[in-house]
């Protein structure tokens, strides 16, 4: 009979801890929510290649998630290792227009039809001063901290991160145009994680900056602080 | 008084409830206040399916509270400790599945912030966490004991 009780009061205790999670859910703010199903694709697994919405856009892409970057052997030595440096907000705006079309982007880096490729601070400090789109993967408050000039946040580990990729995927963006993710380097894999997202999504031309933040503080690359405007 | 009835003694069983408790309360605390980070601690680890990470990272601090509290508050005592094992348990299991594949993790155990790290530190901290919670699962074998000798102590509070 003891054990009996004793199993009930265990059961309730559990039942208790459940109600107490999901209220305190309900009723924490953005970056603090969960959602209750997650949905973490596993960030390092790079399948074959498989048609998206996207492939027909897809060059001989051939590229892998390797730690070494194919785009790193495409691209030539010289003009890209000047990154953009820190500058004054008139001349951060102006680096930010596109001084290269779409296509001079696609041209140096076409789809890949991969969940990701991995770039370096050259190639991503290139595709930054042309105006690509650039996703933070950290947490919010990470972000508003400090952030790639013209970053946007997309923390996958907050509640609202699968409604932030829909409405990316419904601003109806062209799906081979590069876009660059970034985290806090190291052994940080939230970048390559939200590049999975997307690329369920239809995004066929995913660049994980590798070496992220870190590094790109380390460069003097323009940034920002704050929340997202 | 013999060494087996000191071990089992109520003064004693109070204080490894106390102590016990307040180690699951603590632990808890950090985990509740930031559900995402701890979300990606269990990720980490490898062994839960994705849809549950978020289900485990807001029921487990909670359940890790309560059966805290109710320890240090002396109510529903033997299923608190049957509880707080049963995590330890999850806990040991867990790190010492990620240490035997060399898995380096940040436990998140009292605390879920990333620390940049080595690997090694991280293994260091992992055989600690082991030896942690094999500490702990002996107080939670302590309450059992000393309840099974009827050595019920009264209410802390």
């Amino acid at each position: 009979m003891n054990l009996r009780r004793h199993l009930l009061e265990a059961t309730t205790l559990v039942l208790l801890a459940i109600v107490c999670a999901l209220v305190a859910n309900a009723l924490a703010s953005r970056e603090r929510k969960l959602a209750l199903i997650g949905n973490y694709p596993d960030a390092l697994k790079v399948p074959g290649a498989e048609p998206t919405p996207a492939a027909s856009l897809a060059s001989e892409g051939g590229a892998t998630a390797s730690s070494k970057s194919p785009f790193e052997e495409k691209r030539p030595g010289s003009h890209e290792k000047s990154a953009p440096k820190a500058t004054a907000p008139a001349q951060a705006s102006e680096a930010r227009n596109f001084s290269s079309s779409p296509a001079d982007l696609l041209k140096r880096f076409p789809p890949h039809n991969k969940p990701y490729v991995e770039i370096s601070g050259d190639a991503a400090a290139w595709l930054v001063a042309r105006g690509a789109l650039v996703l933070d993967a950290r947490r919010t408050r990470d972000y508003e901290q400090g952030h790639i000039a013209g970053a946007r946040s997309f923390p996958v580990w907050e509640g609202d991160i699968d409604a932030r990729v829909t409405a990316l995927v419904g601003e109806g963006r062209d799906s081979a145009i590069p876009v660059v993710l970034y985290c806090s380097g190291g052994d940080c894999e939230d970048s390559h994680m939200l590049a999975q997202k997307l690329y369920g999504a239809g995004f066929n031309n995913l660049l994980v900056y590798r070496d992220g933040w870190p590094d790109w503080v380390r460069r003097g690359g323009m940034s920002a602080t704050g929340p997202e405007s | 008084m013999t060494p087996r009835e000191a071990l089992a003694s109520p003064w004693l069983t109070v204080r490894v409830q106390i102590a016990l408790g307040l180690f699951f309360v603590a632990a808890a605390l950090p985990k509740l206040v930031d559900p995402p980070s701890f979300a990606h601690m269990i990720y980490n680890y490898r062994l839960v399916p994705g849809a549950l990470v978020n289900l485990m990272a807001l029921v487990m601090p909670w359940l890790e509270l309560l059966a805290g509290l109710a320890l240090v508050l002396g109510i529903w005592t033997r299923p608190s400790a049957g509880l707080v094992g049963a995590l330890l348990l999850v806990f040991l299991a867990a790190i010492s599945l990620n240490l035997a594949r060399g898995n380096a993790i940040d436990c998140g155990c009292f605390n879920v912030a990333v620390a940049n790290r080595t690997v090694d530190e991280r293994l260091a901290d992992m055989r600690l966490d082991v030896l942690r919670d094999l500490g702990m699962a002996l107080l939670v074998g302590q309450i059992f004991w000393a309840k099974a000798r009827g050595g019920a102590p009264a209410p802390a509070a």
